[in-house]
């Protein structure tokens, strides 16, 4: 049972390599086939999830010596992304079966699916590498993967997207793998575990590949999840991509980077030494005036997936900022706002683009009182938007107390009023769409919006996740509660 | 001081590598130059690497394969990287006709 | 002119680099080498025949089926990774021990015969692809 990890990986990776053979038997086979096959990784995370309930976090060794050396590690921060990245995962594919065929060329959908695949066993593989050979293949994994799922998409600004993704991932990569090496010169491990101890040690005689190491690894998974300075692809890629892979880079990819990287920092370096050097301060100032200008730049956007991407990179400083805290309620917050906004803005995209499937209609202004023609996805989109502004009764509500209540815990009550200040920007641009859609016309009735049933059935169930975890998040703090425990130990 | 420089030359030389393939693939504006950069960027890092595995000469002993390990999975990722580039350079210059970044943003700006 | 030149250079060079490509695969344990510099060599020997106008461009039509390959290869290394997990132990775990006859390191020689297939699978069908978009073009 304590296999059953490896085991996703396994299905993941087997499936991809056999749904384009099989596509050629059957033609809707790879759509049905990767359907079945993430909610198989589903259900063995939730047995996984049950496993660590019962046995408690440990370590996995593939090559069976069980000895420092390739580890994967299953602890609470990889129970809760796993739950998290294959159930986001399964909804954005139930939507793609239904959306796919007027987006793509119909000779690449299984190609589609099968990068699909890889993609979600290389967010899988991340949050659970145990080393840093391991993390390193699957951060390279996960970025051709996710350049690919921009890319495939005809049309010429999907292939200027993916290929400036493309260039600053690799220099995102070059760096971390930089920081690698010069971690690997002054210690000579790669599990993690090992360097935890032996840190410290050489720190004390090499004080500047530590540092130099930390800041190459800040930086370079700063470019991969869009930190301030660094957000430039965000835009382009998101917006521009087909509306599951926008949905899937928003929701999933970018946050697993931080992930990795609070990992590294918080069990690697040690907390002390995050301080050391002013990084909690550079990284609290770089996120605040990224929520700022995320916001801003927001609100002057006329095409809504490009707006639903500049909101993006505001959410992601949310969670930089909640983890540059270093204090527990912070990193609860953190953890929540992944989850959540996870959901959430998975669910946005995915509005957006059923209301470009049945209207055509990319630019705002246009989007005037069509909550009329399509009462369903303008519901759903509502109920996102009053999510990430923060409304009770929510679930973007809890993520945003627990990071208040984080900056109250660490000090700092700036940064409540730069929540609450951002709260009204976010606000600013989401509220007149949903105004716009609903009270636009003299007299409306409603007509119901016909739409594939996999994405309807996707978006409903998104929604539910987002009212349950709003109303009721009982489970879900007492998993976040374990995960930030483990996080910070 | 001069011979510290020389102890460290291929660390230096491995940094050198990685600053001029990272300068290229930011301010080059032919496409095709800034996946050279990638290349070039990765070859410094590789190199950086494969050095700490040496062991001083015959009389050492054996080299550490560690380093050259984790270099062979490196190095699939940027050929991979380099393939994929290089198809969508393809298909862009299908496109516009030229690949030359500034030119296409030009092009880019009268169209829209 | 060329064509002859280069097409009988070819020919000869081809069985010496899929040999060459062969043993860095089955030895890439011991010494440099390994699957991914032993089945790209394995690939090149392929696709530098279809560079030129002759009796090696059949190989184009391959592009596809060759496929197939790569799925074999890559369902051979999970199936021989799952192997130790049905054995007990862990995922890739060289349960065939060492110091069998002929392969003396175990289990690793087939799992990199694998993945040299897919390798070499992966790398021709990508390039094949390229060149026939660029000879339509």
């Amino acid at each position: 049972m304590s296999h059953l990890p490896v085991l996703i990986l396994v299905v993941y990776f087997a499936a991809a390599l056999l749904l384009p053979l099989l596509a050629k038997l059957k033609k809707s086979f790879p759509g049905w086939g990767a359907l079945a096959v993430t909610s198989l990784a589903l259900l063995l995370s939730i047995a996984s999830a049950l496993y660590v309930g019962e046995n408690g976090p440990y370590s996995y060794f593939p090559g069976g010596h069980g000895g420092p050396g390739i580890e994967i590690t299953v602890d609470w921060v990889t129970v809760l992304m796993h739950l998290t990245i294959n159930l986001v995962g399964v909804l954005i594919l139930v939507y793609s079966l239904g959306d796919l065929k007027s987006e793509l060329h119909p000779d690449s959908l299984p190609a589609y699916y099968s990068i699909y695949l890889v993609m979600l066993a290389a967010l899988n593989g991340l949050v659970m590498a145990g080393d840093l050979f391991n993390l390193y293949i699957f951060i390279e994994i996960c970025t051709i993967a996710a350049c690919a799922l921009v890319a495939i998409k005809p049309g010429k600004l999907c292939l200027e997207a993916g290929l400036k993704y493309m260039f600053l991932s690799t220099l995102g990569s070059g760096m971390i793998l930089l920081g690698i090496g010069l971690v690997y010169m002054v210690t000579g491990e790669l599990n993690m575990g090992a360097l935890s101890e032996a840190i410290p040690l050489a720190f004390s005689s090499y004080p500047w590949n530590i540092y130099v190491a930390m800041s190459l690894f800040i930086v370079g998974f700063g470019i991969k999840s869009a930190l301030f300075p660094l957000h430039v692809w965000l835009p382009d890629a998101h917006a521009s991509a087909a509306a599951p892979s926008s949905a899937i880079h928003s929701g999933l990819i970018i946050k697993v980077f931080i992930i990795v990287v609070a990992r590294l920092i918080f069990q690697i370096f040690g907390a002390n030494l995050f301080a050391a050097i002013p990084a909690p301060e550079v990284i609290l100032l770089l996120s605040t005036i990224g929520i700022f200008a995320g916001s801003v730049l927001a609100i002057a956007q006329t095409d809504i997936k490009r707006m639903l991407a500049y909101s993006t990179i505001a959410q992601i400083s949310y969670i930089f900022m909640g983890f540059a805290l270093a204090v527990p309620s912070g990193i609860m917050g953190g953890l929540l706002h992944i989850v959540n906004h996870g959901i959430m803005k998975s669910m946005l995209f995915l509005a957006a683009g059923a209301i470009i499937y049945k209207t055509g209609i990319r630019k705002i202004d246009e989007l005037r009182g069509i909550g009329f023609r399509m009462p369903l996805t303008m519901s759903i989109f509502s109920i996102g938007a009053l999510s990430m502004v923060g409304i009770p009764g929510f679930s973007g509500f809890i993520s945003k107390y627990y990071l208040a209540f984080g900056a109250l815990e660490a000090g700092k009550p700036i940064y409540v009023a730069v929540i609450l200040a951002s709260s009204l920007l976010n606000a600013i641009y989401y509220l007149p769409i949903v105004v716009r859609a609903f009270l636009g016309h003299k007299e409306g009735k409603f007509v119901w919006d016909q739409l594939p049933w996999p994405m309807a059935t996707a978006m409903v169930i998104m929604a539910a996740f987002n009212l349950l975890f709003g109303i009721l998040p009982g489970s879900l703090l007492r998993l976040v509660e374990l995960a930030a425990t483990a996080l910070l130990s | 001081m001069f011979d510290k420089l020389l102890a460290n030359l291929h660390f230096l030389a491995a940094m050198l590598l990685f600053i001029i393939g990272f300068y290229t693939m930011l301010t080059d504006s032919n496409l095709i130059k800034k996946v050279i950069g990638l290349n070039i960027m990765d070859t410094g890092i590789f190199l950086f690497f494969i050095s700490l595995g040496y062991s001083g000469g015959p009389a050492g002993g054996e080299a550490n394969p560690l380093p050259s390990a984790l270099m062979y999975g490196g190095l699939a990722a940027a050929v991979s990287l380099t393939a994929f580039g290089l198809a969508m350079i393809v298909r862009l210059y299908k496109y516009y006709g030229t690949i030359d970044a500034d030119e296409i943003m030009s092009k880019r700006g009268e169209a829209e | 002119m060329s064509d002859i030149v280069l097409q009988t250079v070819i020919r000869f060079l081809a069985p010496f680099m899929q040999v060459y490509g062969l043993y860095l695969i089955l030895w890439g344990h011991n010494s440099p080498g390994g699957a991914f510099a032993g089945g790209a060599i394995i690939a090149v020997s392929f696709l530098l025949g279809l560079l030129i106008p002759g009796p090696q461009s059949r190989f184009l039509a391959w592009r596809q089926t060759v496929q197939w390959l790569a799925a074999l290869g890559g369902m051979a290394f999970l199936t021989l990774g799952v192997a130790g997990i049905l054995q007990g132990t862990a995922f890739l775990t060289n349960f065939l021990g060492q110091g069998q006859r002929l392969f003396s390191a175990g289990l690793i020689p087939l799992l990199a015969a694998s993945m040299g297939l897919l390798v070499f699978a992966a790398v021709f069908s990508l390039v094949a692809q390229l060149l026939k978009e660029y000879k339509n073009v």
